[in-house]
């Protein structure tokens, strides 16, 4: 789920995209295009991806960690599902550390606004699995972090363009690539539920992938920066593989790399329920499959 | 020695002469000095008003305060607690008006400014303070965790909707009442009150020109992070990381009682629409230091007024106006000097300032009186104004010189405090004084020359002269009217306690105009008629005031520092009455090991502690929370809400994982309870208000359970590390450094003062002699406070020898002209009698003015002000005493010659006054 999001949010962008036609668009239409491409490819998708996060310093003008990074790794499995494709399905399961092996969640994520989103955890320790509702909308919920990283997730769910003011800043160049600034204010209703006074996104003109990130504070002070690297083409799709969140305040960052991404995987909708949380030898067995298919 | 003290006085009774020669080159030296200060002052004046100015960033407290910050941010909040008017905080028309102000506080952008006051308590009302809100917890946003067969339920404990029918909303009620995590929290057991929380980024906030280090041009992330392809699929990524990077350490904006202050009227302006259905009861560091900014724009307040009986009684005592304007130049050029010099030196000042404004008026008022009173009474007996100028400083100038290093001893001592506020305070008052002096000596014999009023019965007579000579002649009858319409008058327009203030003053100052003379010259023949039993008198009241003396208690209390009935002290007495109390505390562990926190044992004892330190301390401590508690809460939640598991669990897999979804939380919160790698967290308690003297005994108490439930881990976790911390633990260091610092200077300033008086009176016994009624005026402050249970808090503590040693002041000038005059006449009974009426009257005058003026302090609603106000007065007053009774009855009965050879010790002014 939430690692899904991420994906979406971030990474993709379509090759089918027109670039010819690209220095014309307004705001709205460049973040627009960056999120219909996003929808084609987190359908039937296996993941294994790790997470580190650490204090960060700086040595010989570089950005590295200052401290051994504490690592989990997860892997996790989505699917669309709904008459567009717009409801999915995913499971995460951790890996590590130890302690949190077997830990997983579950969970369903409507389209419809009216229907609440279902999310099942699982406890390996206890043996058990629960399944979690906010009983209401989620309109006062705060942003939670992302397994305890950087990321949180407002940073993973950009929510509705409709929500945002949006404005081509300026043509700029970044890790060597053409982008265009665009800044995202969202409007009243969103500020509600939003930790950042404004954003601005720095997207490919030729890929359509978001290589940067500035998120700003009610004071107007950069307080985190997402930097986007290895933009790949998986599938099809660019992608950037490697996403860098950095607190600008605190000095931490968090690092999310995918390890392995394949999308246009088959997934059984057995897989997709409580079953894959709770029964070990089950969920091995599948994840072979699909293993399988993508060798 | 004698030879030095008389060649000494003869050389001050030089020093008018030679300023007025120069007077031209002196004046223009002193205005061109005096302009460098005032632009010193307006450009390079760096005030810091806050807490963590007190202590020495080195200092152990600061140091742990300043690593519980680092880890977990600002704990600045505002617990905004309400009663409901209608007796229900889960009424329907409570509920609503809470879900209400609770969203305004959220989202107060879409507020418009239009519908709130421009201004409160004349600060400006600016919105964008409310951008320190970092988040608001309320009844209205609350919800509850429950299990419904296999899921569990995160709800609202209100809805957004509020439900139609009563019953349900007393259904609500009953739910909100069985929440033990809330109750007491965000409402009372009986639900006549409620809670809302204000988070802020109170110095969390990073300093204004924060650059990242990250904006510099040329840095690039480092390789390692896309470097991942060499690991296959069964392995983990290992990023690199070098410990030898270079981590900004981020400063943080500090925050002074402005920043609190404008905040705080803001918030009052967003609640207080709510008036009508709730009355409000805020607490926290916002309204607190609002309620520090009132006492201080109060005390501006009754510093005019001060000054105003000041001037009045200067003007009436000397009856010439020039008596009031002179003083006032040479105070204002003293604190010029002080202040420019201090910045200039480029040293930070804190609100302390206000005490050194405060000592050196009133060590200023003193020298100029003194010398004042002398030159008008020569000049009343005929001397012309040279000779009256240059008599009166040879008469005065060491009996100044020496009080100026008394007084300069005892702030002196300050500089030894670990507190650099003190020390700086103590290093700006010792050179104020000094500068009181030198402006005495080189600026009032100009400014004297320039104005001064004619000879007595001259034409020229002043206003008050020719007022009291026209008041002189009415009648009995007309003056008693008079006087009863003016106490009439005064008491209906003041009320009870002013009223009866300025009718002291003025009958004091009545009696002492009137009858000033005919006063002083029977105290002798009084003294001398019964010295015993003005000697057993003073005994008496010597000996009970140091039995008060051991009564006293050193304690601060920071709600008891205001007065009874006062907002802010019905607030957190009505907070600590019926929710968790008002103040917090927070005990850090340290593991310094990685995961540390997941450590059964660890965990276990941190519930164990939590748990012996609310029941032991029940008195003490309302609530404690802390990372064991969430892995209870979800072990039975979790465990299909069987309390059987509510417990710490044995093992670290289970804990780790029990954490799983707390880790999830907004990355501040949980960051704000536990380090990123677990190796950190902390207790929070919940306490009750108190007295440092009681948190001091239980911060010692916590110690030692600290130690006993942590010691058997020593084994596991060798570097662990389990301390008391938090702004609250810090401000009772602080108390405690003040109270030793104060006790060292005031010994100190004892001990000097014994000294100067023992080299200047030339005999050990004198000097000894002079210290009785030196501390007579100390002990019966403290003593009298130690009888009425008065506790001795750290502000008093810290003004208290200042009072003193102007108290002293007089007893210095006393002493050291008796010394003068026995040397010159060799007898002591003339040079009694020639002391009293000399400086009888410079002694009365400035125990008027300092007296009474500082005994408007009282009125102050801060009582760390009132006491010394009151005490401190009354300390003058009795100095005053001391030095018209009890030092003639003293050397009445024990002949001190003070080294003077073939003294004449014949008691004779009894036939004298006769």
């Amino acid at each position: 789920m939430i690692v899904q999001r991420l994906l979406c949010a971030f990474l993709v962008s379509s090759i089918f995209s027109a670039p010819a036609s690209a220095q014309n668009l307004s705001g709205r239409e460049i973040m627009e295009q960056v999120e219909e491409s996003q929808r084609a490819t987190s359908d039937s998708a296996f993941n294994r991806m790790q997470l580190s996060t650490c204090r960060f310093g700086i040595k010989d003008n570089r950005i590295t960690c200052a401290e051994r990074p504490r690592i989990k790794s997860l892997e996790s499995v989505a699917k669309n599902y709904g008459d567009d494709g717009k409801d999915t399905k995913s499971v995460t399961i951790v890996q590590e550390p130890a302690a949190e092996r077997g830990v997983g969640m579950l969970s369903f994520s409507y389209d419809d606004t009216h229907r609440d989103n279902e999310t099942w955890l699982y406890l390996s320790a206890l043996g058990r699995v629960k399944r979690i509702a906010s009983g209401n909308s989620d309109d006062d919920a705060e942003p939670a972090s992302v397994f305890g990283s950087e990321f949180t997730t407002e940073d993973t769910d950009t929510g509705k363009l409709e929500e945002y003011k949006i404005n081509v800043l300026e043509d700029a160049t970044e890790s060597g690539r053409e982008v265009w600034k665009i800044e995202l204010i969202p409007n009243a209703e969103r500020a509600r539920k939003s930790r950042y006074s404004k954003t601005i996104n720095y997207v490919d003109k030729e890929r359509f992938v978001v290589l940067r990130v500035e998120m700003f504070d009610q004071y107007d002070n950069e307080i985190k920066r997402l930097l986007a690297s290895r933009v790949e083409l998986v599938n099809d799709v660019w992608m950037a593989r490697s996403l860098t969140m950095m607190n600008l305040v605190s000095n931490r960052l968090s690092n999310m790399a995918f390890l392995e991404i394949y999308t246009d995987v088959g997934v059984e909708d057995e897989f997709l329920t409580t079953r894959t949380l709770t029964d070990v030898a089950f969920r091995e067995t599948e994840l072979e499959k699909l293993r399988q298919q993508v060798d | 020695m004698e030879k030095l003290l008389i060649s000494l006085s003869d050389a001050f009774a030089q020093v008018p002469n030679r300023v007025l020669r120069y007077r031209h080159f002196v004046l223009s030296g002193l205005i061109v000095v005096s302009s460098l200060m005032v632009w010193g002052i307006f450009t390079r004046t760096e005030l810091d008003m806050t807490t963590d100015s007190f202590l020495n960033q080195e200092d152990p407290s600061m140091l742990a305060l300043n690593e519980y910050r680092r880890q977990f941010g600002s704990d600045d909040s505002v617990f905004l607690v309400y009663r409901a008017r209608d007796g229900d905080v889960f009424s329907r028309e409570s509920l609503s008006a809470i879900q209400q102000l609770t969203d305004d506080l959220r989202y107060w952008q879409q507020l418009r400014p239009s519908d709130y006051p421009d201004t409160i308590n004349g600060i400006d009302l600016d919105f964008n303070e409310l951008n320190h809100v970092r988040r608001v917890q309320s009844i209205a946003n609350l919800r509850f965790q429950e299990n419904q067969g296999d899921t569990l339920l995160s709800n609202r404990l209100v809805p957004e909707r509020l439900p139609e029918s009563d019953d349900e909303l007393a259904a609500i009620k009953a739910l909100a009442l069985n929440q033990q995590d809330y109750l007491l929290a965000f409402y009372s057991a009986d639900a006549r009150y409620g809670a809302v929380m204000i988070q802020t980024d109170f110095g969390a906030q990073p300093i204004e020109d924060y650059k990242p280090a990250v904006n510099a041009t040329d840095v690039v992330l480092d390789d390692s992070f896309i470097d991942f392809d060499a690991f296959s699929a069964d392995e983990t990524f290992d990023l690199e990381f070098d410990e030898s990077a270079q981590i900004q350490e981020v400063s943080f904006e500090p925050v002074d009682m402005l920043g609190y202050t404008n905040f705080h009227v803001v918030t009052k302006a967003l609640y207080e629409k709510y008036g009508e259905q709730f009355e409000f009861f805020p607490v926290g560091n916002p309204p607190m230091m609002e309620f520090m900014m009132e006492t201080l724009t109060q005390m501006q307040v009754l510093g005019l007024v001060m000054v105003l009986i000041f001037t009045l009684l200067l003007y009436v005592l000397f009856r010439s106006f020039s008596a009031v304007l002179w003083p006032m130049a040479t105070i204002a050029a003293s604190m010029t000097w002080t202040w420019g010099f201090t910045v200039w030196l480029g040293v930070t000042i804190s609100q302390m300032i206000g005490l050194t404004v405060l000592l050196v008026f009133a060590v200023g008022i003193a020298d100029c009186v003194h010398v004042m009173s002398a030159y008008f009474s020569f000049r009343r007996e005929g001397h012309d104004h040279y000779d009256a100028l240059s008599k009166a400083y040879g008469k005065t100038g060491l009996a100044i010189m020496v009080t100026t290093i008394t007084t300069m001893a005892g702030v002196l001592a300050l500089t030894t405090s670990e507190l650099v506020p003190i020390q700086v305070f103590g290093m700006m008052s010792a050179f104020g004084v000094v500068m009181a002096f030198f402006f005495t000596l080189v600026l009032l014999p100009i400014l004297l020359d320039l104005w001064h009023p004619g000879a007595p019965g001259a034409d020229d007579a002043s206003l008050a002269d020719r007022l009291g000579d026209r008041w002189s002649s009415l009648s009995t009858r007309t003056k008693t009217v008079a006087a009863l319409t003016y106490v009439i008058t005064l008491y209906s327009m003041l009320g009870p306690w002013v009223g009866s203030y300025i009718t002291v003053i003025s009958l004091l100052t009545y009696i002492v105009v009137n009858w000033q003379v005919a006063i002083l010259s029977s105290v002798p023949s009084f003294v001398a008629r019964s010295p015993w039993l003005v000697l057993s008198m003073f005994a008496g009241l010597f000996v009970i005031c140091s039995y008060g003396m051991t009564l006293i208690r050193i304690d601060s209390n920071m709600t008891e520092l205001t007065k009874e009935g006062s907002a802010i002290r019905v607030a957190y007495e009505t907070v600590d009455e019926n929710m968790a109390g008002a103040m917090s505390m927070v005990i850090m562990v340290d593991t310094h090991t990685s995961d540390g926190l997941y450590n059964p044992r660890l965990m276990q004892a941190m519930d164990q502690l939590q748990s012996r330190i609310e029941t032991r301390y029940s008195d003490q401590v309302t609530r404690t929370n802390s990372l064991a508690n969430i892995v209870k809460d979800t072990y039975q939640i979790m465990s299909d809400d069987d309390p059987a598991y509510y417990r710490v669990p044995d093992d670290d897999q289970m804990i780790s994982q029990l954490l799983y979804l707390f880790n999830s939380a907004n990355p501040e919160d949980r960051r704000a309870l536990v380090s990123d790698d677990f190796s950190r967290s902390h207790i929070s308690l919940n306490i009750y208000n108190a007295g440092s003297y009681q948190y001091q005994r239980f911060f010692e108490e916590i110690s030692r359970e600290i130690d006993e439930v942590f010691g058997p881990l020593d084994s596991e976790f060798p570097d662990l590390e389990v301390y008391l911390t938090g702004s609250m633990a810090l401000l009772m260091r602080m108390a405690d450094e003040v109270a030793n610092s104060q006790f060292s200077s005031f010994t100190f300033a004892m001990a000097v003062i014994s000294v100067i008086m023992i080299v200047t009176l030339g005999s050990f016994q004198g000097g000894i002699m002079a210290m009785i009624p030196n501390m007579i005026p100390a002990l019966l402050g403290f003593g009298l406070m130690g009888i009425l249970g008065i506790a001795l808090d750290t502000d008093t503590l810290l003004i208290a020898p200042l009072i003193i040693g102007i108290a002293v002041d007089d007893t210095i000038h006393f002493m050291t002209h008796y010394r003068v005059e026995l040397i010159r006449t060799g007898s002591i009974s003339e040079s009694l009698v020639s002391t009293i009426r000399d400086v009888g009257q410079a002694v009365m005058f400035t125990t008027m003015v300092l007296g009474l003026g500082f005994a408007l302090l009282s009125f102050s609603d801060y009582l760390g002000m009132a006491k010394m106000g009151f005490f401190g007065s009354a300390a003058i007053f009795v100095a005053l005493l001391c030095d018209l009774f009890l030092i003639p009855a003293m050397i009445i009965i024990f002949k001190p010659t003070f080294g003077v050879k073939d003294a004449d010790t014949r008691i004779y002014f009894r036939e004298k006054m006769a």
